[in-house]
């Protein structure tokens, strides 16, 4: 018989000031964010999120044709209820697995990290998370990635940086897609890559659209020169041992 | 905002730090939330009596939430400003990202009864 552990914690008694542990409520999602961080050590993992209907999935699909026979990539969609995103990426030859996050609003750690055990990611060089629509909750949430891309639709309104602070200010990269509609719309590029850099002086700025084609090559070259650069700071960690 | 799953978390987190305290001897809980961590305290007040509602060991306590502001500190100048409408420069008006307080979301303080 394993004799029980004599327990030493005293319950506590009156006002008991955390300041010396205090509790991150976010500790055990980072703590999951940096094993998926150790667990993928060569493969680019980005994190996109934006508003429903942004056009995240459209924009995955294209990346998807355009990257094929350069990189290997795959796709894990983050959908409260539904299967359908995932099967619109698997219908045009993406590897996709949807993560139904049972009516919660934004993907945890612990999510991904279950997921890697059901999608194929062998020779995958390139790992999207295409995150809940929403731009509030999922800002909260390291989900491992490498790198975080807001994609911000032209039909949305130039507002969101300010109205949406973290999102942006965790983001590297925004994305404003449907470019093609910004004849038709009071949206301006200039004032939301002012707003987002208030929020965020690093952020990068591109202009997409994912129907039209603009803008698509500069954001493919985009993700093959992180995809290289995360490699190579492998292979630099590596002649370092 | 997740309200109602961050409550969830405070008394997951709360029983896992305190594992020989009976929830229904909690009297407050102190959080501390960054003015950029996305927490609106009446939110999060409503958020908590109905989780309470389903989880009646937590009737006999109160939350108090603190929001933070956002500080930056700048590595040119050496100093400390506030971000006032999430614009992050520093008073010498240069950007900055270097957010040395504002994100956080923590339980500062638990009271029991004694
Ligand atoms: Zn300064």
């Amino acid at each position: 018989m394993i004799p029980l552990k004599p327990k030493s914690n005293r319950a506590p008694v009156g006002n008991i000031p955390c300041d010396n542990t205090t509790l991150n409520l976010l500790k055990a999602n980072d703590f999951v964010a940096k094993a998926i961080r150790d667990r993928l050590p060569d493969m680019l993992v980005v994190n996109v999120c934006s508003s429903p209907g942004s056009g995240k999935t459209t924009l995955m699909q294209e990346t998807g044709k355009r990257l094929a026979g350069k990189l290997n990539m795959a796709v894990l969609v983050g959908d409260p209820e539904t299967e359908r995103d995932a099967i619109r990426m698997r219908d045009v030859g993406i590897n996709a697995l949807q993560i139904v996050t049972g009516g919660m609003c934004h993907i945890e750690a612990q999510m991904i990290l279950q997921a890697l055990d059901h999608i194929d990611l062998n020779h995958v060089d390139l790992l999207f998370i295409e995150n809940v629509g929403n731009l509030v909750c999922p800002a909260a949430f390291d989900l491992g990635e490498d790198y975080r891309v807001t994609v911000l639709a032209s039909t949305e309104g130039d507002d969101k940086p300010k109205k949406y602070p973290r999102m942006f200010h965790t983001s590297e990269l925004l994305l404003v897609s449907k470019s093609d509609l910004l004849p038709y719309v009071p949206f301006s590029v200039e004032a939301v890559t002012k707003d987002a850099r208030d929020v965020n002086p690093d952020i990068e700025v591109m202009t997409i659209s994912s129907i039209k084609g603009d803008g698509l090559d500069a954001w493919c070259d985009w993700l093959l020169e992180k995809v290289n650069q995360k490699k190579q700071s492998k292979l630099t960690t590596q002649k370092a041992y | 905002m997740h309200e109602i799953s961050l409550v969830r978390n405070i008394f997951r987190t709360i029983e896992e730090q305190f594992p020989e305290s009976a929830p229904e001897t909690i009297t407050c809980i102190y959080l501390r939330a960054g003015e950029l961590s996305n927490v609106q305290p009446i939110l999060m007040q409503n958020a908590f009596e109905a989780v309470v509602q389903d989880d009646p060991r937590y009737k006999r306590a109160k939350l108090e939430v603190e929001i933070t502001p956002i500080l930056v500190y700048c590595e040119t100048c050496k100093k400390t400003s506030e971000v006032k409408q999430y614009k992050f420069v520093c008073a010498c008006g240069l950007p900055t990202k270097n957010v040395i307080q504002g994100d956080e979301l923590l339980i500062t303080k638990v009271e029991f009864l004694n």
